[in-house]
């Protein structure tokens, strides 16, 4: 059972300092010292390599049908228009967008609670539970499916969006309070010691002490929650029948048939699903790549 | 400094207990069985009125055409609400396995011969032979759709899915190129490789032919094997081996593998038939193998003046054989609450004037006798010639065996790698075909002992 705290981490101070430098170590040349071809060369090469596909899907999607042009002129904008009302993918965006913003919501929730009680408390089976958080890592969603099917049905949660934000948020906590975890221990735990002094609750002192610190690692599962469930198919192909509760990813697969495929409204779509991603992560890179190198080096 | 959370026992206990108590009470929810799970048993005749739900198995391209077919049904039974559910066809035979396993089945469902073995075999769909001998359908079903159904349904004759429509293999080819090189339309297989070859000019980027080499492989060669040597069974007389690596079926894979990077783009290795039908439509390359599904994709990429689609190429003596395309049928699910319901339904959809829309639709071959006499057959070319080449007596189809529940395997991911190897050249084509072989009489002879 819950017994002790936990010791915090010790001050950087503490710690030992780096070793010299071994004398034979080879000299590195400084940034500005390497020839910029060296540096841009295989970046522009490796950028080719990732736009290009980019690039075909804007194509197909600008270009007319039927067009074998390389470049899309003349402009058209009849496959999003097509995909957007014909096919539906107004509504499927609505209910990504409501499934990712509430799998974020939750998952943020409730990773900040058990990420809390993992970094800030000892109790018996603490070792077991995070191995057993880790190992959750190792089931695919596959093999889960017909018993969550189960649940839901018995539930009468099939064909409700609430399966499907439930079961992401599930999949998603164990890393999630890993990771927050990991963040919350390096809040030096004097700090809510101090807050405790002047009086504050152990909820208030986390709320206003602890919290703001955890901006990066926030930000970090919160992001990764929303892309993983707006990305995520399986689960909304398996828990939705009905049309007007479908998701971007099942939208997209309902626009190849057995026997032929609309390429321009399936890039169309492509651009649709990918746009709020983008967007996302040209938004939070800077926090995202600082949550995660936080999260994964220290704790 | 003392942790909040050291607290009295009891005081941890409750919530505890709480907990326990939830995940029992759900997993005792879950592991209750209303019958609605795994197989059929829990179904009922029902009032024939009130709410029914359609799984459509190709789901999207033919969400369209399936809502008018609904709004004409409800609109003529005004005491029964369809509700379609579009499936994509790819992910249907998953959604459908996780229903049978965990409940949640529709009433009415799509359900091609490519499938029909494995639902039956999970016991979950109803026997339709009773209600289609009472119904006015009867006799007017194209016969040898039906048989092919009863066929692909596990062995015991028995009809499970009720055929709406069939579909075939297509030789499309380029009349503008062919035109320019003074080549003859591709009849005979002779011809077929003549032209791929006049046709291909590597260096300008132009090919005469493009080849399967991804997913769905094996079907196309099939097809191009059957059709050069002739053979007209998929069994030997005793029906226990195959006849898939005889000689004439090996000696036809050589040559016809041979095409690959010769008259392909190499690019082919990975065709499945999205990329390779792309690649037909983008318009430099002369012929492609496909089936009916297509039609309109290259009719959006050329207009209709620029290319035909005609039977397969005629083999040995004038004679054409194609392997058999799985018929396309509904079925009722076993589970359903509501079967005369969903029986009315597929009676709607196969009368002449459903049926003929969907197919009209789908550019395939309607299983209604009546339609597939509609005037629109014979303005869809490759339509008209195929409906003729499956009920005329022209062509022997060799009925691939749909019945068998490992065929899926055995055609796609079992073998469909090894065929990459036999475009490559690192696996010969006897090797590739007998392997395909031994699998093939060890599922049958499986089969055959299970059904006694």
């Amino acid at each position: 059972m819950i017994t002790k705290e936990a010791t915090p981490a010790a001050p950087a101070a503490e710690r030992a300092a780096p070793a010299p430098p071994h004398p034979a170590k080879r000299h590195r040349p400084a940034w500005d010292e390497v020839p910029r071809w060296q540096i841009y060369l295989p970046l522009g090469v490796y950028l080719v390599f990732t736009l290009i596909p980019f690039y075909w899907i804007l194509l197909f999607s600008l270009r007319p049908a039927g067009s074998t042009s390389l470049v899309p002129w003349p402009v058209t904008f009849d496959h999003f228009e097509k995909v957007w009302t014909e096919r539906s993918f107004g509504t499927y965006f609505g209910n990504s967008v409501l499934v990712g913003v509430a799998t974020l919501v939750m998952t943020t929730l409730v990773a900040l609670a058990g990420g809390y009680a993992l970094a800030r408390f000892d109790f018996r089976i603490k070792r077991g539970f995070m191995l057993a958080l880790l190992c959750s890592q190792f089931v695919p969603g596959a093999l889960l499916l017909v018993p969550l099917f189960e649940i839901f049905a018995n539930l009468q949660m099939i064909n409700s969006l609430g399966s499907v934000i439930l079961a992401e948020t599930v999949f998603q906590l164990p890393l999630s309070m890993i990771l927050i975890s990991n963040f919350i221990k390096n809040v030096p735990y004097s700090l809510e010691e101090a807050a405790w002094v002047d009086g504050c609750g152990r909820l208030r002192a986390f709320r206003i002490v602890v919290l703001p610190l955890l901006r990066p690692g926030i930000i970090a599962v919160g992001s990764f929650a929303f892309v993983h469930s707006w990305n995520h198919f399986l689960f909304a192909l398996m828990f939705l029948n009905n049309q007007s509760k479908q998701t971007i990813p099942v939208g997209l697969n309902t626009l190849m048939s057995a026997d032929s495929v609309d390429l321009g409204a399936l890039a169309a779509g492509g651009i649709i699903a990918a746009v709020p991603v983008v967007i996302v992560f040209a938004f939070i890179q800077k926090w995202l790549i600082t949550g995660f190198s936080a999260g994964a080096v220290k704790g | 400094m003392k942790n909040s959370m050291r607290s009295s026992t009891g005081r941890r206990r409750v919530p505890a207990a709480v907990a326990l108590g939830a995940v029992l009470a759900l997993t005792a929810t879950a592991c209750g069985d209303d019958g609605s799970g795994s197989g059929g048993s829990g179904g009922a005749e029902g009032s024939g009125k009130g709410k029914i739900t359609f799984w459509d198995n190709n789901g999207g391209v033919r969400t369209d055409i399936w809502k008018e077919i609904i709004a004409d049904f409800e609109k003529a039974n005004p005491d029964i609400d369809v509700e379609y559910v579009g499936i994509a066809s790819t992910e249907y035979q998953s959604k459908v396995d996780t229903a049978i396993q965990g409940g949640g089945l529709p009433d009415v469902g799509g359900v091609g011969a490519a499938m029909l073995a494995g639902f039956a075999a999970q016991d979950a769909l109803e026997p339709l032979d009773d209600r289609l001998a009472g119904s006015p359908l009867d006799g007017r079903l194209n016969e040898d759709m039906v048989e092919s159904l009863k066929a692909a349904g596990g062995g015991d004759g028995t009809l499970y899915s009720v055929p709406t429509s069939a579909n075939n293999g297509v030789l499309y080819y380029r009349t503008d190129l062919f035109e320019k090189a003074g080549l003859k339309e591709p009849s005979t297989w002779d011809a077929f490789y003549e032209a791929a070859e006049k046709l291909t000019d590597a260096g300008a980027n132009k090919f005469g032919y493009t080849i399967r080499g991804g997913a769905g492989s094996i079907a196309q060669a099939l097809d191009a094997m059957y059709g050069q040597s002739g053979i007209t069974s998929f069994w030997n007389a005793d029906g226990k081996q195959t006849t898939v690596n005889d000689p004439k079926n090996v000696e036809a894979l050589e040559k016809y593998a041979a095409l690959y990077k010769k008259v392909t783009p190499a690019a082919d290795l990975n065709n499945d038939f999205t990329k390779m039908v792309a690649q037909w439509d983008s318009g430099t390359i002369g012929m492609l193998n496909h089936n009916l599904g297509s039609f309109q994709d290259h009719v959006k990429a050329f207009g209709e003046d620029k290319f035909r689609g005609i039977p397969q190429p005629a083999g040995p003596g004038g004679k054409r054989v194609q392997v058999s395309n799985p018929v396309d049928g509904l079925g009722v699910f076993k589970n359903s609450k509501n079967k005369e319901a969903a029986w009315k339904f597929i009676e709607f959809a196969l009368s002449h004037e459903e049926n003929s829309k969907f197919n009209r639709s789908a550019g395939q071959v309607p299983a209604n006798l009546e339609a597939a006499e509609d005037a629109w057959i014979s303005e869809s070319e490759p339509t008209k010639l195929a409906a003729q080449a499956l009920t005329d007596g022209s062509t022997t189809i060799v009925q691939l065996p749909y019945y068998l529940p490992d065929w899926n395997t055995i055609s796609k991911a079992d073998n469909e790698p090894n065929f990459q190897k036999v475009l490559l050249g690192k696996m010969s084509a006897k090797e590739f075909l007998d392997t395909v072989a031994e699998q093939l009489n060890e599922a049958q002879a499986e089969w055959d002992e299970q059904k006694g």
